[in-house]
Formats: structure tokens, C-alpha cells, sequence
């Protein structure tokens, strides 16, 4: 299939008209996002593997890590590196090897937001400065595209990678031992911020003007196939934007984006919380289930004090 | 950092001796090939671009599926806008020969595609395509601005209905880790060793919309920004940039207006 079809034009003029009555299909407030899942995998042994859900679209990122040489120009970092494809399972117009349009921004913004914003910090993946560093590698699965991929891949990447624990490494000389998993704990990764994408999309309020666009979070399938423009915003709960970038026919005011920014750190505030309240989910429930003590472990014996010393 | 200097903290001259608010050199020429049905060259400072634009044809049958979508909208309603850029490979001071599958360029030829989208007057071809292709001959900062400028010029050579110019400009913010700069007003047309240094970001704008020209409301048609700046800054920021499109657009109307002013006289004498 070449192409995804677009929706009829009744379909069209339906959503567009109860937009301009505040209304969404599914009856949700224009800022509100569909309900989130966020899941972490249950094996002990695996981290930095997370299924997104905000609707029903649904991203799966893998993250791995492996010892390989930095590249020659940049000795003292690690190599990052994102990859996205879309595949048949994702939606049937994606085929395997052929660049869509989708796929090119989608992996750009990725990168940029991710990679360029410098959250993760590549200096602590190097090992032996010029030989040997880490090969990070995150991998992601669309398995279902139901509109607002940009937010889901964001929030799935960053999530991974919060979660992800690298093996130990220590170094002796020109000896690099590199720990197993069994052998010592694994390390998390340094985050330096956690940057997430809003994108915000773009709908005329009335008949083919361009006067006072309609402004919604969080878009399904048929709805961004309706819409006129969209400003994809990246930014971390400090306010600090990574990156913006403009798509579509739609001509925007100044105040439009300066408005869109400000709805946008509220949910990047509200997407933080989400991540840390599920990272510690996670944590506790590790170290319940199969005795995994991560972060509490201490050096400290148990003593009991019989007598007040002194 | 370019802005440590000294002159700059006691003149507020940056390196090439501009203020805050100064555009580069701007020139640019339209018609410059006779074969194409619409040709610009335009120079701003040190970046210099030639862009044709051919169309609207009929449309390209070998082209990918994949570009179907690369403009959007079905193609039995609109025309099909097409663009393609080329780096020469001795356009930065590196020689360095840019492989056709550059992400970054693809990705910079569907924001041209999508401005242009936008102003062009595309539903009056319906099954055909405009192709805009863009050659960089020399690099030195605010790439995609001057090529949405060339395009501009190149496309009103062509004669393809548009409701407005776009006119781009790159706008910077000043450094956020020096306290004694906080005042400092965002920096206007970027050469190249300032947006290494700077966060800064591209803004494209059109007049039109509301139909009162030039004094009416800007639209922004472009926005790129793919450094991290502070919100704060994002107001002056947006304020500068859209002024600063503003006077670049008087200075690609001087250019169209002074070609059509040559066209008269020789076909009056």
C-alpha cells in the first residue's frame, strides 16, 4: 500500500466542526492526553526495555550495550546511537527499507532531542580514553501507530534509558575487566536531563482561514490526518527547550508558540512524574520479588546496640 | 566564544564588526538562468545559494512512493511540491563530499516543501509538480534561511501564484551561562562560528493571512530550533526574528521590483 488513506471528507468536516465546539471524538479536553501505560519488562536480569502505550499507540524500546572502539575524532565519548524503523506491524503503509517521510522526521527529532539536547551524558560511556568505550544502541518497535508517535517514542526512549543498567567495568592499567551481570551489580546510565516531545497540533476554526487556530495535545490517527500544522516541542521539566520544529501549511503567530510552550512544560512536568513514579514501582518490586537490593545496599554491618556507647 | 571578545563587551560589535540587530550583506538576483522557468542567486554574508525552480510539469511518474507523501496531500487536489538540495562538496571549509541519503538534508527539504506549501496557491495545479532545486555553493551559517529565501525569489520568477513571500532569518539567544550577559538582546543573522557557539533558531514568516500585507500580523511558516535555550528567551527571541523576517522581505521585494523595473525598460525601448 502505498500510502495510508486519508479519512472522507464527512469524517473530516466532523472532526473539524466539533472542534470548533471544544469537542473530540472520544470526548477528551483538547490539552488531555489518552490514558498512559507504562511498562517495564519483568525478567530480573533485563533492563532498559519499556512498552509505551498512550492510547493505542504503542512503541517498544530496547536498549544494549556493548565494548567497541569511539570514533576516532571523539576519544573521550561513548558511541549512542538510535535507531527507529517502521515496519508493517506499525501500520500498513510502512514498508521495511523504504524512507517515508514519517520515518525521517521521526528518527531526526529522536536524535536531536535525545542525542543532540546532550541528555545522555556520552563522556561517562568512555572506559580507556581513544580504545575502548561503550557501544550504546537503542532500538525502537512501532507496534501500533495511532497518532501522536513523536510523544510515545520520546517518552519510551527516555524511560529506557532511565531503566537501563550497564555492566560494571573496572581498569588496571591497559586491563579493562568488563563484570557480568552476576558477578557485580550493573550501573545506571548518567542522565543530564530527561527531555520529552509535545507536539502540538494545528486545526482552523473556521471555514479555509487561518484565523485563531485551534490548538490540541495529543492527536489520534484520523485526527492528525485532519490537521493543518503541528509544533513538535522538546522539553525537559526545567523549562529548557531542546528543540521546536514546525510542520505543515499553517501560518502560526508568535503568541501560538509561546503559548504552546507554555501548555507543553506542564506536561513534560506531568510526564517526569510518570516516569519516576513507574521507575520506582519498578525498583520496589525488583527488590521484593527476587531480592535485588540495587540501591539500598550499604556498607554498614547490623549492629545491635545493647549499651549506649560512651 | 564569540561573544567574549572584548569588543564586544565594550563596543557590542560582534566579530565581523555588526550589533545586535544587523542582517549580513544581502544580494541577491533573479532570472539569473535563462533555461529554467524560475532562477535566483542569492548571497547572504558568505552563505551563497543558487536555486531553479521548474514547473508546475506534469507530474514525475518514476518518482518514489515515498515521495508521495513527502508534500503531503493527495496530488489529484494540489500540486506537488518537490525540492532538492545539493551541497557542493567544497561549500564548507572542509571538503566533504555529502552522501544523497543525508538525513539531515532530507529533513531540511521537507521543512523547505512544507513553507512552501503553505503560500503557494497549489490547488490551481492540480496533477502536477513543482520542483525547487537548491545548490549550495559556499556555507557560512543560516543554511536553511537562505535557502527559503532563494526559494521565495526563485518561485516568484517562475511565476507560480503565491499569497506572500517567505522570508527567513536566524535568530540567536545570548549565552545563558554568563550572568553579566543576562540583558543581552538575542543576536540577528547568524555567520557560521556563531551558531556553533550559539543556541539559536530559524524563523520563516509570510505577511499574508489577513489580507492588510505587510503591516498585518506575521505568520510564521518556519520554525527550527534545534539547540537548548531557556524558555524565558523564547518571547525576544520570536520578536527579533519576526522583525528581522519583516526587513528581509523588503530586501527580496527591492530585488523583484528592480527586475521588473529592467523588464519594462527593455521592453519599452
Amino acid at each position: 500500500m502505498p500510502s495510508e488513506p486519508l479519512p472522507p471528507n464527512p469524517n473530516r468536516e466532523f472532526i473539524l466542526s466539533a472542534l470548533r465546539q471544544n469537542t473530540r471524538l472520544d470526548s477528551r479536553a483538547l490539552d488531555a492526553y489518552r490514558p498512559i501505560s507504562l511498562r517495564f519488562p519483568s525478567d530480573p536480569d533485563t533492563y532498559g526495555q519499556t512498552d509505551v502505550r498512550i492510547g493505542k499507540t504503542r512503541v517498544l524500546c530496547s536498549i544494549s550495550c556493548d565494548v567497541g572502539a569511539p570514533y576516532p575524532d571523539r576519544k573521550f565519548d561513548g558511541v549512542f546511537s538510535i535507531t527507529c524503523e517502521l515496519g508493517p506491524m506499525g501500520s500498513p503503509s510502512w514498508e521495511i527499507g523504504r524512507q517515508d517521510q514519517t520515518e525521517i522526521v521521526l528518527s531526526r527529532l529522536l536524535e536531536k532531542t535525545v542525542r543532540r539536547s546532550g541528555a545522555l551524558d556520552t563522556e561517562s560511556l568512555c572506559i580507556v580514553a581513544g580504545q575502548k568505550c561503550f557501544h550504546l544502541r537503542a532500538d525502537l518497535h512501532i507496534l501500533d501507530n495511532d497518532g501522536n508517535l513523536l510523544d510515545t517514542a520520546t517518552l519510551a526512549l527516555v524511560a529506557a534509558l532511565l531503566h537501563f543498567k550497564r555492566p560494571d567495568v573496572s581498569v588496571e592499567g591497559e586491563e579493562i575487566t568488563v563484570y557480568d551481570v552476576r558477578e557485580r551489580e550493573p550501573v545506571k546510565l548518567t542522565l543530564t536531563h530527561t527531555p520529552f516531545i509535545i507536539t502540538t497540533s494545528f486545526y482552523p476554526s473556521q471555514h479555509r482561514s487561518d484565523h485563531d487556530l485551534i490548538a490540541v495535545l495529543d492527536t489520534t490517527l484520523e485526527e492528525e490526518q485532519c490537521r493543518s500544522g503541528s509544533l513538535a516541542i522538546s522539553l525537559n521539566r526545567h523549562g529548557e527547550v531542546c528543540n521546536l520544529a514546525k510542520y505543515g501549511s499553517c501560518g502560526l503567530e508568535g503568541l501560538s508558540v509561546l503559548t504552546a510552550v507554555n501548555m507543553a512544560l506542564d506536561k513534560a512536568k506531568m510526564f517526569d512524574r510518570l516516569v519516576k513514579e513507574r521507575l520506582d514501582e519498578d525498583e520496589k518490586m525488583r527488590a521484593e520479588v527476587f531480592g535485588r537490593k540495587g540501591v539500598d545496599l550499604s556498607a554498614e554491618n547490623e549492629r545491635v546496640m545493647e549499651r549506649p556507647v560512651g | 566564544m564569540p561573544l567574549d571578545t572584548s569588543t564586544y563587551a565594550l563596543a557590542h560589535l560582534r566579530l565581523d564588526g555588526r550589533r545586535w540587530n544587523e542582517l549580513r550583506h544581502l544580494h541577491a538576483q533573479i532570472s539569473t538562468q535563462a533555461s529554467s522557468d524560475g532562477s535566483s542567486y542569492l548571497e547572504q554574508g558568505n552563505t551563497k545559494i543558487l536555486c531553479t525552480v521548474s514547473g508546475p510539469q506534469e507530474q514525475r511518474r518514476n518518482a518514489p512512493g515515498g515521495r508521495q507523501q513527502q508534500a503531503g496531500a493527495g496530488s489529484d487536489t494540489e500540486a506537488q511540491i518537490v525540492v532538492e538540495m545539493n551541497l557542493a562538496a567544497f561549500s564548507s571549509t572542509d571538503r566533504k563530499k555529502r552522501a544523497r541519503s543525508d538525513k539531515r538534508v532530507q529533513e531540511m527539504q521537507f521543512t523547505i516543501a512544507e513553507a512552501f506549501r503553505g503560500t503557494l496557491f497549489t490547488n490551481l495545479y492540480p496533477h502536477s509538480t513543482i520542483t525547487i532545486t537548491l545548490h549550495v555553493l559556499s556555507q557560512d551559517g543560516s543554511l536553511l534561511t537562505a535557502c527559503l529565501n532563494a526559494a521565495t525569489l526563485a518561485l516568484v520568477d517562475a511565476g507560480i501564484p503565491m499569497s506572500d513571500y517567505v522570508s527567513a532569518v536566524t535568530v540567536a539567544s545570548a549565552p545563558s551561562s554568563d550572568q553579566s550577559l543576562d540583558e543581552v538582546d538575542p543576536l540577528l543573522d547568524l555567520n557560521g562560528l556563531e551558531e556553533q557557539e550559539l543556541p539559536f533558531m530559524t524563523v520563516g514568516t509570510t505577511a499574508a493571512g489577513t489580507g492588510e500585507g505587510v503591516e498585518g500580523e506575521a505568520k510564521i511558516m518556519v520554525l527550527v530550533m534545534e539547540t537548548k535555550v531557556q524558555m524565558g528567551r523564547l518571547e525576544a527571541m520570536l520578536s527579533v526574528g519576526v522583525d528581522g523576517c519583516r526587513r528581509v522581505r523588503g530586501l527580496l521585494d527591492d530585488v523583484v521590483r528592480t527586475q521588473g523595473r529592467r523588464v519594462m525598460e527593455n521592453k519599452i525601448s
